[in-house]
């Protein structure tokens, strides 16, 4: 606990000194709010306004893409490992959508899927699923041939093998993919919001930023600093309790 | 790990049918791809979708042609890179430099770790307004946003690179006589070479991406204005050949970067795979 | 041997702190000489802190209690005075074979074309002829350790440190490369302490084996380890078996209390 605060102590360090530089007129409070009135205005919008129900519409678009991201992205990668023949076929889709920049897609999406929640789903898959297919594919295929002999000559069947073999020995690949994707989802998730929304985090600061309640949109922004961090923090501790057997 | 599916042959096959098969596999790669675009015109030509939703992949493909050869490619796609490089040029030289003194001096690694852990996960895209707020909306606020994009992955990887450092190596120049200044520059950048490449190919989409959306948002030449623009006048084929020239842009850096990777790492041993 | 030995170690006392763990004590009180163009080998059980005296001696720790002089100076730091062989090589991967060798004779300020020069007499007396312009990784183990023992070689350095410098190797290599590292003991006549844990690589390369106890790490006894003849048939004389199993029992109660302790 207590080395924990220390830790991040730099970061309090950070906030008073902001606090400080608007305070002292060193920096404008036009074009910076101080720290405490953007403490203020988030204890507002949590209180009053629609902070929680907005973030979570966000929260529930990222998680949603990404979702459907690992559940097509693992089987792919993982089939692709296994099957010359599926591979041949989907590699050159890959290393042809790979090096997209995946916000490209954003007038598209919301061309074919409105304005609406489905737009932004859509875009995060797309963006997800691509290093989720490349980290499985890397990880299923990296697994040694000795493990799999052994298992064959210990009598497993090729299905037993699959799941008792090569998913586990590719986990720790998957899910250093499947982090990286996560990073990506928030991205795209703020990046589309911003661009064109109805609702949702990245709106609210951009709205809030195009109407001059900048004590509000820094609130909202560090609320999607706090959610980026939180999820990949949550999604550590769960790597670390699936990977135990690595240490 | 590959398919054992080829059962033992008893009879010798048809040596025609051997030789069709492999030349099937060989073209077997270009099938998906001209698939997609068979499907694609297929679908569009079909009238089932609205032609503004699906524009048919040969008129896309013509205005591909045209900007390329009235030079609106050229000259949105170097301001695009212009920005993207600028911005990961600017992020790499401080990161590099912040992260080498992390690895090295105590206090700076106790002021930049907890930034760097919570501004590596953040979406770094949603400070673009207060970039804006104080920037303006040109090239400024572009390209310190994809700097302060790119900037926290670099840096983490330059330090847990130093960090890694084998000590044997760097006793080895020590007793070889080597000063610290010499150490650092002959012997722990280079070890922390392939890590903060790996670093860097992190980045680079990273600040493709967010180019692409500070273009969307603040317009001006580039790629991702010129996209919305078409969208706005409801200009699908523009939209859609957009998306061409900045895939294809996307795939020239992205293979730059690996290409200098194998330059650079040509002494590695991940060069002999 | 007393006087003016090449290094002197008195009650040097050493612990590891590894963070959030216990602190292990890794030497207590040990004091050697090694006088000088002696070889002496360092013999011990894995972990018994004999790696840690090597580092200690090579300067790249601080000295907590106790005191080490070389050639009379107290050790402050690393110095090309002593030149030092890793079990792992430690050739910097980025640096061809020459550049390697280069690298100690730029610091040291050797001129450009004598450094040339004497960087290829060691790459020749150590038989890399051919391969200057390799990579490390495209060579094999045993090359790499040549490479590396050239590379400490080209300063000059009055004391060669080597830390189970063949403990990496397979077999066959290592029974050549111990011939090799001999023969340049021949003819550069160093003071050589060498580190390993395979007493009859000690027994027929040292002139004195020095053992060591299980962690803490303290001297045991030291014998005298010089034959009347020369050469790896030495390794069949009656007189060297002997020696040799005089040592291994000496050193089994060690092995056998390390491997207790880390089940424990």
């Amino acid at each position: 606990m207590v080395a924990t605060a220390c830790r991040y102590s730099p970061l309090l360090l950070l906030a008073l000194m902001w606090e400080a530089a608007v305070r002292t007129g060193l920096i404008s409070d036009l074009v910076l709010p101080p720290f405490s009135a953007a403490v203020e205005g988030w204890w507002d919008l949590a209180v009053t306004g629609d902070l929680f129900p907005q973030a979570f519409a966000s929260l529930r678009r990222a998680a949603l893409g990404l979702g459907l991201a690992i559940a097509l992205g693992t089987t792919a990668g993982i089939l692709m490992a296994w099957n010359a023949k599926i591979r041949v076929f989907i590699n050159p889709l890959i290393q042809m959508f790979y090096p997209l920049p995946k916000s490209a897609l954003i007038p598209v999406t919301i061309l074919w899927f409105g304005l609406g929640d489905m737009s932004k789903i859509v875009l995060i898959f797309i963006g997800c699923l691509l290093p989720i297919v490349v980290s499985s594919f890397n990880g299923a295929r990296g697994v040694e041939d000795v493990l799999v002999w052994s298992a064959r000559s210990l009598g497993a069947s090729r299905r037993q093998v699959l799941w008792q073999i090569v998913v586990p020995a590719a986990m720790p690949e998957i899910l250093t993919g499947i982090r990286t994707a996560l990073a990506i989802s928030f991205v795209l998730l703020v990046s589309s919001e911003f661009i064109i929304a109805r609702d949702g985090i990245g709106f609210m600061i951009a709205g809030f930023g195009e109407e001059g309640v900048y004590d509000r949109m820094f609130a909202c922004i560090m609320t999607v600093v706090a959610m980026g961090f939180f999820a990949d923090r949550l999604f550590q501790l769960f790597m670390r309790r699936v990977l135990i057997w690595r240490e | 790990m590959t398919s054992d599916g080829a059962a033992p042959r008893v009879a010798l096959p048809d040596p025609g049918a051997v030789a069709l098969s492999a030349l099937f596999w060989k073209v077997a790669p270009a099938i998906p791809i001209v698939g997609l675009f068979a499907l694609w015109q297929i679908l569009s030509a079909s009238g089932a979708f609205n032609p503004y939703l699906m524009p048919e992949v040969p008129a896309v493909f013509r205005r591909v042609a045209l900007e390329l050869v009235n030079g609106e490619f050229l000259l949105n796609a170097g301001a695009t890179l212009y920005r993207a490089l600028a911005g990961f040029l600017i992020a790499a030289a401080l990161a590099v430099t912040i992260g080498i003194a992390m690895a090295r001096i105590r206090i700076v690694h106790w002021f930049f770790d907890p930034i760097l852990s919570v501004g590596f996960p953040m979406p770094k895209v949603a400070f673009l307004p207060v970039f804006m707020l104080w920037f303006g909306a040109y090239d400024a606020s572009k390209i310190t946003l994809i700097a302060f994009a790119s900037f926290f992955a670099i840096a983490v990887n330059t330090v847990a690179g130093t960090q890694g450092v084998d000590r044997h190596l760097v006793w080895s120049a020590r007793s070889l006589g080597a000063s610290e200044r010499k150490i650092l520059w002959t012997v722990i950048l280079p070890a922390a070479l392939p890590q903060i490449l790996t670093g860097f190919q992190i980045a680079l989409p990273l600040a493709m991406i967010v180019t692409i959306v500070t273009e969307m948002l603040m317009g001006g030449v580039g790629l991702g204005g010129a996209m919305i623009r078409a969208q706005r006048f409801a200009d699908s084929i523009g939209v859609f050949s957009g998306i061409v020239q900045i895939g294809f842009t996307g795939f020239v850096v992205i293979f730059t970067m690996r290409w200098l990777r194998r330059r650079l790492l040509s002494w590695h041993e991940e060069a002999k795979r | 041997m007393a006087t003016g030995a090449a290094i002197a170690v008195e009650n040097v006392s050493h612990h590891y702190r590894p963070p959030k763990k216990r602190p292990v004590h890794a030497l207590d009180q040990v004091s050697l000489e090694v006088g000088d163009r002696e070889f002496v080998a360092l013999l011990g059980p894995s972990g018994c802190g004999k790696s840690t005296l090597l580092y200690l001696i090579g300067g790249f720790m601080p000295i907590e209690s106790g005191s080490i002089r070389v050639n009379g100076n107290l050790v402050t730091g690393p110095g090309p005075d002593r030149g030092v062989v890793f079990q792992h090589f430690a050739l910097f991967p980025w640096k061809t074979v020459l550049g390697n060798v280069l690298y100690g004779l730029e610091n040291i300020g050797v001129p450009r074309e004598e450094a040339r020069e004497r960087a290829q007499k060691y790459i020749d007396m150590v038989h890399l002829t051919g391969f200057e312009d390799a990579y490390p990784n495209q060579l094999s183990g045993g090359m790499k350790q040549r490479a590396a023992i050239a590379r400490t070689l080209a300063i000059d350095p009055d004391i060669l440190l080597m830390d189970e410098p063949f403990g990496a190797l397979d077999a066959q290599t290592r029974g050549l490369m111990q011939e090799e590292l001999l023969s340049i003991w021949q003819r550069t006549r160093k003071t050589v302490l060498f580190v390993t844990h395979d007493v009859r690589e000690a027994v027929y390369l040292a002139e004195r084996v020095v053992m060591m106890t299980a962690r803490p790490g303290r001297i045991m006894e030291s014998v005298d380890t010089r034959f009347d003849e020369a050469g790896p048939g030495v390794m069949d004389r009656p007189e060297f078996v002997e020696k040799a199993s005089y040592i291994w029992n000496r050193i089994k109660g060690e092995a056998i209390a390390t491997v207790a302790a880390r089940a424990s």
